[in-house]
């Protein structure tokens, strides 16, 4: 069977799989009861109540609401989220592309700052600089995000004023168009330089907060794989020719020192994305993560269904991608074998 | 990757970072800069100044709470959305700033018998439109849109809205010829001028902006009125940013005194966030509850005005029609429990009161007969009423009904998290002190899940806790919280406890027709002593207003009788 057989099999295996996700999502939700409470008010009648479930549709048995559902998904309707006032998928993009920004803005911070203090340690093993790295990095580790975050607000935001909370100034965001809904990439495409200082500005102090906690575990983790590496013969030899020790770390050690350290952060960007509904309720940054929280929190189904029902359907493509590329670099997965 | 190129990755990084913070307070350090932007309030501007103030040319709020709804028709009383109403949408008369008197709105003149806008049965209101008066989008006012705003609520009828107010009172709206609002009402109601005054749905829109988008749909909403405000006021509604900000500018075409700022407001639903960014000065006001006063006392710049009291008293609701074998299975109390007026005073007088004021209100709040709030006409500082608790009185009072002895569990459920599950817990706490047979289950749950419960009929629990909803006059409260054929006296059946229910319709039914207020003031006063003795609530506070701003904030003047957070931002300055 040839790679582009086994791509267009499994592509038409995928609306199957996809449609029973979306049984599975729905009918998880709904075990938790009707979804009419977010939609409710304290002092509704139950005449109320029975025009609100049927505006919903949730007077209707579950197979009708599930197919009502399942329609409006089709249609690009995820219904109203309660928590935002909204559709669904109004609100979504939005939400999404400001976690996505906030998390790749950690990833950068947690990076730079976790390679270059595990070089700086692992290279200067045991002595001075290695401790000092080594309570840096368990510190970001081991506090807690809500207080570190709360810590750097009242010094950077009240105390000194130096940074904001929220995401944008809200007349510099409101001049320039958002096409991408990442701030900073829309604000290069209008080349409103202003407003990429804003959107970076707004961005610092989160990034900080949630770069912190992922810096500890790249830099213990680049550290310790540098030290495995300085021990290794071709080190040795390398030392032995007469290079440089400056560039026995760069050019040999540290390159391969980094081939554990990158599998390690692709696994942190993850935890970003995740991690980063503390840092987003502190910070007022309006991403996924806060809207998903209120959304748990207050009950909206429609909005819980929605994010879980984009995450299934991402995991299914990104299984798909990944059963490809294997497909390619061995054709035994493609035949079967 | 080569090691130039981390070297410059790392490099580019930082310096991104540090750029970031340097440039970004000195951007906004620009005076000049501010203006232009109309003064967005930000961190870099609070720096600038060095001491802590949001930039002139904007006011900023913090609310606690995103809108659900902007549109007059959809908007829930009591929620978010009431807030952004009242800055930028008018009504045919407005409550006076600095009292609870009327004043005349879009209606040249408030409707009295006096000046014969009101007919002598009492049944027909005509309001004398302003001339001269535009919509934020340009178009003119006039009657037909009042007119249509309320038609157009009474033909929505939507469930989370207060339609009722217009449906259960107005039998026919019409235009008289020469150019006037005029309302006639199904019967004669005292309390009809003030009601429309206070209640949002009320409010006067656009009638060319709802045709232009949407037009009108029995029982569904308008999506483009829900996210969008045209309407009269001082303010124009310019953007919802959602999970952010509300924006507002200055409408330079408002037939009366023009706002002096811009409004943002903020939507900042961590209140420790809200108060950092008050004391950095981020924010101009905050939305907050008198359990923040301690975070804010003392702080440098902000300045806390505690007068008055929020017109929504938390009360303990009473199920007098517990449906059979739904209660929650540790309860042990019979279905008629609360049928016995003894049991109700009993706990009445059994609830410590100055913990919840003490505690959790940290002494912000009062007390208020069963059931006009302070501050309400009719109201009556002599009327008797339950503000000390009382154990003596209270033990007496189970031993009549003869609960003493075997004791008995009960669940009483509410929201988590806020001030209702402190007010549940202080009623935990007052009942099983004074007796261990006495067992109370505070049931904390999340806000949908209350409200799921709290709207059934019959509600499957014996007790909950809840404010009441901010109404404008007596009638309102008593025909929603006492009066039997009422709504809440309908589901939890209050006909089945009142020694006399008769009477007490009775006597509410003719304070809601009574227009001559020295009489009205007496029948409420009646009300407040025979409800002292046969209560259906036990109210364990009436919360008191703790608004928080900056000290350069000019013009404040707050009035409980508005929406929360009981201010018209317009009437603000800032020195």
């Amino acid at each position: 069977m040839q790679i582009r057989d086994y791509v267009l099999r499994r592509l038409l295996v995928l609306p199957l799989l996809i449609v029973g996700t979306s049984i599975i999502v729905f009918s998880l939700t709904r075990i938790g009861g009707s979804p009419i409470g977010i939609y409710l008010s304290h002092e509704m009648s139950q005449d109320e109540v029975a025009q609100l479930e049927e505006r919903f549709h949730l007077d209707d048995p579950l197979p009708v609401q599930y197919l009502f559902w399942a329609s409006g998904v089709v249609r690009g309707d995820l219904g109203w989220s309660g928590v935002a006032a909204a559709p669904v998928t109004q609100v979504f993009p939005t939400k999404l592309a400001a976690s996505m920004e906030l998390a790749i803005a950690a990833a950068i911070v947690a990076v730079v700052l976790g390679l270059a203090l595990g070089t700086y340690a692992g290279a200067r093993r045991n002595r001075l600089p290695d401790h000092l790295t080594r309570v840096f990095s368990i510190s970001g580790a081991s506090m807690p995000l809500f207080w570190f975050a709360i810590l750097l607000l009242i010094v950077f935001w009240v105390n000194l004023g130096w940074f904001p909370v929220g995401r944008s100034d809200a007349d510099i965001y409101g001049r320039i168009a958002h096409p991408t809904g990442l701030y900073t990439v829309d604000a290069l495409l209008a080349g409103d330089f202003a407003a990429l200082r804003d959107a970076l500005w707004h961005l610092a102090l989160p990034a900080i907060t949630l770069g912190y906690g992922a810096t500890a575990i790249i830099a213990r983790m680049m550290r310790s794989s540098l030290v495995e590496e300085l021990q290794e013969d071709y080190v040795d030899a390398a030392r032995a020719k007469g290079l440089p020790e400056r560039l026995v770390l760069k050019r040999h050690a540290r390159r391969n020192a980094l081939i554990p350290t990158v599998t390690v952060i692709g696994l942190t960007f993850g935890f970003l994305l995740q991690g980063a509904v503390v840092a987003e309720i502190i910070f007022q940054w309006p991403g996924l993560g806060r809207w998903m929280a209120d959304a748990v929190l207050r009950g909206d189904q429609a909005t819980i269904m929605a994010y879980v029902l984009f995450t299934s359907v991402l995991f299914l493509f990104v299984n798909l991608a990944v059963d490809v590329v294997y497909a390619y670099l061995d054709r035994r997965v493609v035949l079967g074998e | 990757m080569g090691d130039g190129r981390w070297r410059l990755l790392a490099l580019l990084a930082g310096l991104v970072l540090l750029v970031a913070g340097c440039t970004g307070a000195g951007e906004t350090g620009d005076a000049d800069a501010t203006a232009d932007t109309g003064g967005a309030g930000t961190a870099s501007d609070a720096a600038a100044g060095g001491e802590g103030a949001a930039p002139a040319g904007t006011f900023v709020h913090a609310a606690d709470d995103e809108p659900l709804s902007i549109d007059p028709a959809q908007v829930e009383p009591g929620e978010g959305g009431e807030t952004m109403i009242l800055q930028a949408y008018e009504r045919l008369v407005e409550i006076d700033p600095n009292g609870p008197d009327l004043i005349p709105g879009l209606s040249t003149e408030v409707p009295t018998r006096d000046n014969g806008l009101i007919s002598d049965d009492g049944l027909t209101y005509t309001f004398p439109i302003r001339e001269g008066v535009t919509f934020h989008d340009g178009s003119e006012l006039t009657a037909d849109d009042v007119k249509y705003s309320w038609d157009r609520v009474i033909e929505m009828d939507l469930p989370e809205s207060a339609a009722d107010l217009l449906i259960d009172n107005v039998a026919e709206t019409a235009v008289t010829d020469d150019g006037a609002f005029e309302v006639t009402l199904t019967s004669p109601t005292a309390s009809f001028l003030r009601a429309v005054s206070t209640a949002m749905v009320a409010s006067v829109v656009s009638q060319d902006a709802v045709e232009a988008n949407g037009g009108i749909t029995a029982g569904e909403p308008n999506e483009f009125m829900a996210t969008n405000m045209v309407g009269t006021g001082p303010y124009t509604f310019v953007a919802w940013n959602r999970g952010e900000n509300i924006q507002f500018e200055i409408n330079s075409d408002y037939w009366g005194e023009p706002a002096n700022l811009d409004l943002r407001v903020e939507i900042v639903p961590d209140p420790d966030v809200r108060v950092l960014g008050l004391r950095a000065g981020d924010y101009d006001m905050i939305e907050t509850d008198p359990s923040f006063i301690g975070d804010i006392e003392g702080a440098e710049g902000v300045v806390i005005y505690s007068e008055g009291l929020l017109l929504e008293p938390i009360h303990i609701g009473f199920n007098l029609n517990i449906p059979k074998d739904q209660l929650p299975s540790e309860d042990t109390i019979p279905a008629d429990f609360f049928h016995d007026p003894l049991v109700r005073r009993a706990f009445n007088h059994a609830y410590d009161y100055d913990a919840f004021l003490q505690g959790a209100l940290g002494g912000f709040g009062d007390f208020n007969p069963h059931y006009v709030p302070q501050g309400m006409f009719g109201y009556d500082p002599e009327a008797p009423l339950y503000n000390q608790q009382d154990t003596a009185e209270a033990e007496k009072l189970f031993r009549e009904a003869g609960l003493w002895d075997e004791g008995f569990t009960v669940s009483v459920i509410t929201e988590e998290a806020n001030l209702f599950e402190i007010a549940a817990l202080v009623l935990k706490d007052s009942l099983e002190a004074l007796n261990p047979k006495f067992q109370v289950r505070v049931l904390a749950v999340a806000e949908a899940q209350f409200d799921e419960a709290h709207a059934s009929d019959p509600v499957p629990y014996a007790m909950w806790v809840k404010n009441a909803d901010p109404f404008a006059d007596p009638d309102a409260y008593m025909q929603a919280y006492e009066n039997p054929d009422g709504e809440w006296g309908q589901i939890h059946g209050f006909a089945k406890g009142y020694e006399n229910p008769e009477q007490i319709a009775s006597l509410i039914d003719e304070a809601a027709l009574e227009l001559d207020e020295t009489r009205r003031a007496e029948l409420y006063s009646e009300l407040e002593t025979l409800l002292y003795n046969d209560p259906m609530w036990l109210i364990a506070a009436q919360e008191g207003i703790a608004n928080a701003h900056r000290d350069n904030v000019e013009g404040f003047v707050l009035n409980p009788l508005w929406p929360r957070p009981n201010v018209k931002f317009a009437l603000f300055n800032k020195s």
